[in-house]
């Protein structure tokens, strides 16, 4: 997989690349602001962008807003942006616009299976979101609207559905066969009134849709 | 520098008055003889005011306005004129009554046949009268002409053959004769002095029709005065042409004519306040008033006293001392009340309407800002403004309290306030209230300590703005830094953890297979990092919720999320000022943490939803309540917060009632 990493913080962009390297991709591109983030996706076209949210000049949205942009004019190019901290402002609308998108707290690195495979995920056209934008779409209070007549296994699944994991991701970690699973989700997708799908992206995508919805 | 020409004025009109007095001294003398043309005593008050009354006012007016030549020219010709006057009665005494008892008989005669300086004068007010200076210079020739033909007559008068009657039997002193070829001289000269009286009046007339408001009347005054000169000269003449002599009425006209120039001059300046003499006599009137009305109390007092307890003792001077010292302040005001009812209307009202708005100040019925309209009234100036100095930044404010730069000086004049001594303020009115100098310092200083204090109000009532302003300002910084103390947490320390635990997890996956046994190690430190992180994360979002830029409704329901019991959230989506947002946030979450601390609810209620254009909140809790915003400073800090956006908060909490806070805040947006 071809990458571009576009993050200020000299240490740590190095240290993404070093793990993305180690795990067998080419990064042909390490910039440090959003400017130079367009001019080398426009240059190299890579499967993927590694984005940080807040760089120069201003650290407020940068890389959000450039990820915006590169969704919008290189499709082709996925685009996962790492942030410091859980700020929805965009996030939601870039993964519900469409697949190729991800956004994950930076820490998430750390796990550094679970990173690899929501890059991998994200430059296949998946989807990648942060457990705890998830837990904030899934929000207590919620527990008295449709989403109360859940059991407690459904809402697990419903939780790694929306960070964009297939079925089989899914199966893997909570330790269940990926038939039981797909029961599961047959039953959210039931019990939410949403159309049952074969393709993991548009499940997201219509589970997603659902949570913003019901949660605005 | 003021003193020289005091001193020099009334030199003069005392010199002149003395030269008068000796003259009426002198006729007295004569009057004794029997000498026939002397003691007229009817005449006196005549001669004597014909030159006391220019002398003094002129003395009045040259000590006021020592560089315009109205009061020099009436000083001196008083002075001029005395000698005339005077020089009659000495010649009676020294030629007739008692021969050779004086020196310089016949000199005299020659000086009292000198009476064309009776119009000198009054010519030369009549061409520069009220400025001192000519209508225009096209006057020039005529004034020349003037001085030309007084100097002649002068010339033919002194140089005569035989001198006037009485006294056309003494001869003529002087050495020198007019020749017998240049006799039509003589006649040349006194039409030219008429002439040039004629050209007095007409400049007169030129001026009154080019003037205006004040100054015609002021014109008018010496007009009517003007009219008199050439009437009394024809009056002269046709007397001495019809009876030969001219009679004591006819002297008599002449005399009133000099005083009633000098007076209307007078009346002319006190009148119309030129010169400030208004003042000056005002003084006089008053304490003339009070000096009179304290010897009166004096007497009776020290007569009564000397009457109880034995004449001429020390207790009835004492006791009359003290009675008049008692009484010297109230006279002095009543005195004051009563020569300004009379004299200076305007002065009278106005300090009135002043001093009785001081009392309704004091007595609380009016507020002392309205100090401004009621000078404005008291100065019968509808345009004055008031403005108050503010020496801490040197600048002024207007009665509303708004700060004004630089005084505007556009129109009208300044004029500044004192209040022992210190500038409080300005005062711009109607330039031509400068003409009134004691109408504006009195009524000034009537309301100087009612401006004092409504400058104390104005000036704390802007530093309270100030420090309104400045705790918001204050407050603001403080969630600014917040702001950027996240930030560092976020950007600094977090990204350093990350970047650590990135080093740790490609050393791991690099481990050659002989030291997999390292592998538990990194592991347990790579989650200690994620924990270390995750702590630094709740910590940030406790300085400033990161969820803040998504709104404010996005902050509270993260708030609801991490709250330990169930907070019912219901808020705007609106987006607002950041700082309103951030105030809001922190009073829910400082009301939720107070609430989860001390009054053990079940559940907690916020409400921040958009009210007339503000932003209403409400945090509720079903708790024990009997909170008091005195005891904890969780409550007060709520307090400070809101009212530094400018809002107010109110905190029912009855006891065993839960507790129910509301505040609002204004959004100009």
């Amino acid at each position: 997989m071809r990458i571009v990493i576009a993050e200020d913080t000299v240490l740590l962009r190095e240290g993404l690349a070093g793990l993305l390297e180690d795990a067998g991709h080419e990064v042909v591109a390490r910039v440090g602001d959003a400017e130079a983030l367009l001019a080398v996706v426009s240059e190299h076209e890579p499967d993927l962008a590694v984005v940080d949210v807040r760089m120069p000049p201003d650290y407020e949205d940068e890389g959000m807003r450039a990820a915006a942009v590169i969704r919008q004019e290189h499709p082709d190019t996925a685009v996962l942006v790492l942030s410091q901290h859980v700020e929805t402002r965009h996030a939601l609308e870039l993964v519900g616009a469409g697949g190729g998108f991800g956004y994950l707290l930076k820490d998430r690195v750390l796990d550094v299976d679970d990173f690899l495979d929501a890059a991998r995920r994200v430059s296949e056209g998946g989807s990648a979101l942060d457990p705890e934008v998830v837990a904030m779409l899934i929000s207590p209070k919620r527990q008295e609207d449709t989403l109360g007549e859940l059991t407690p296994r459904e809402e697990e699944v419903l939780a790694l559905m929306a960070e964009g994991r297939t079925n089989a991701a899914i199966a893997k970690r909570l330790w269940l066969t990926e038939r039981t699973v797909e029961t599961h989700v047959r039953s959210i997708l039931g019990k939410l009134g949403l159309p049952v799908s074969g393709d993991d992206h548009r499940r997201v995508l219509a589970v997603l849709t659902y949570l913003r919805a019901s949660t605005a | 520098m003021r003193l020289a020409p005091r001193l020099f004025a009334w030199g003069f009109a005392l010199s002149a008055v003395a030269v008068s007095a000796g003259g009426l001294l002198l006729d007295h003398i004569a009057a004794a003889k029997h000498v026939s043309g002397s003691g007229t005593v009817w005449l006196y008050p005549f001669l004597f005011g014909s030159v006391s009354v220019p002398a003094v006012v002129g003395a009045l007016i040259a000590t006021r306005r020592p560089r315009n030549s109205i009061g020099w020219i009436l000083v001196l010709g008083a002075l001029s004129l005395a000698p005339v006057l005077a020089a009659s009665p000495y010649a009676w005494v020294t030629l007739r009554a008692n021969p050779g008892s004086l020196p310089g008989g016949s000199w005299a005669a020659l000086l009292s046949s000198l009476w064309p300086a009776f119009f000198a004068w009054p010519l030369a007010v009549a061409f520069v009268f009220p400025d001192g200076r000519l209508p225009s210079p096209r006057w020039r020739p005529y004034a020349l002409f003037a001085v030309g033909s007084f100097a002649l007559l002068l010339l033919v008068l002194v140089t005569a053959k035989r001198l006037e009657h009485p006294f056309s039997d003494v001869p003529n002193p002087f050495p020198v004769r007019l020749p017998d070829a240049l006799a039509l001289l003589r006649t040349f000269a006194w039409l030219a002095m008429f002439a040039s009286l004629f050209a007095g009046t007409a400049a007169v007339r030129s001026r009154y029709r080019r003037s205006a408001g004040i100054k015609r009347l002021q014109m008018l005054w010496l007009a009517y005065a003007a009219l008199l000169i050439p009437l009394g000269v024809v009056c002269f003449l046709l007397w001495g042409l019809l009876f030969g002599e001219p009679g004591e009425a006819v002297v008599a006209f002449l005399l009133g004519m000099q005083a009633a120039v000098a007076l209307a001059v007078g009346i002319a300046v006190t009148r119309y306040r030129l010169y400030e003499i208004d003042r000056l006599i005002n003084r006089t009137l008053v304490y003339a008033v009070v000096t009179a009305a304290l010897g009166l109390v004096y007497g009776v007092v020290s007569v009564v006293a000397g009457v109880l307890v034995g004449r001429g003792s020390a207790w009835a001077t004492a006791l009359g001392a003290i009675f008049v010292a008692l009484a010297f302040r109230p006279l002095r005001t009543r005195a004051q009340a009563v020569v300004d009812w009379r004299f200076a209307r305007p002065r009278y009202e106005g300090l009135r309407r002043v001093r009785s708005f001081v009392d309704d100040v004091r007595d609380g019925r009016r507020e002392p800002e309205e100090i401004g309209t009621v000078l404005a009234a008291a100065l019968r100036d509808p345009s004055a403004e008031l403005l108050f100095r503010l020496p801490a930044s040197d600048t002024y404010a207007n009665s509303a309290g708004h700060v004004v730069a630089e005084p505007p000086d556009r129109e009208g004049a300044l004029t500044p306030v004192e209040h022992r001594g210190q500038e409080i303020g300005l005062l711009r009115h109607r330039r031509d209230l400068l003409d009134r100098p004691d109408l504006l310092h009195s009524i000034l200083d009537a309301a100087s300590l009612a401006i004092e204090i409504a400058r104390l109000r104005v000036e704390v009532r802007l530093q309270l703005v100030e420090v309104d302003e400045s705790r918001a300002r204050i407050v603001q910084a403080g969630y600014e830094e917040r702001r950027r103390l996240e930030r560092d947490l976020h950007d600094g320390a977090q990204q350093r953890l990350v970047t650590l635990g990135i080093v740790l997890r490609r050393l791991q996956r690099s481990l050659p297979h002989e030291a997999q046994v390292l592998r538990p190690a990194l592991d347990s430190a790579v989650d200690e990092i994620g924990r270390a992180i995750a702590d630094l994360r709740t910590i940030a979002a406790g300085v400033r919720p990161p969820r803040l830029d998504d709104g404010l409704a996005a902050a509270l329901a993260d708030l609801a999320r991490s709250a330990p019991l169930p907070v019912d959230v219901e808020a705007t989506e609106e987006r607002l000022p950041p700082h309103v947002e951030a105030a809001a946030y922190f009073v829910v979450c400082e009301a939720v943490t107070n609430a989860v601390k001390h009054a053990s609810p079940s559940r907690v209620r916020v409400e921040a939803m958009l009210a007339d254009g503000g932003l209403r909140l409400l945090v509720a809790d079903d708790g024990v309540g009997g909170a008091n915003t005195a005891r904890g400073t969780g409550l007060v800090g709520l307090a400070d917060r809101v009212e530094a956006q400018g809002g107010t908060l109110v905190i029912q909490s009855p006891p065993g009632g839960g507790t129910r806070i509301e505040a609002e805040f204004p959004c100009e947006s």
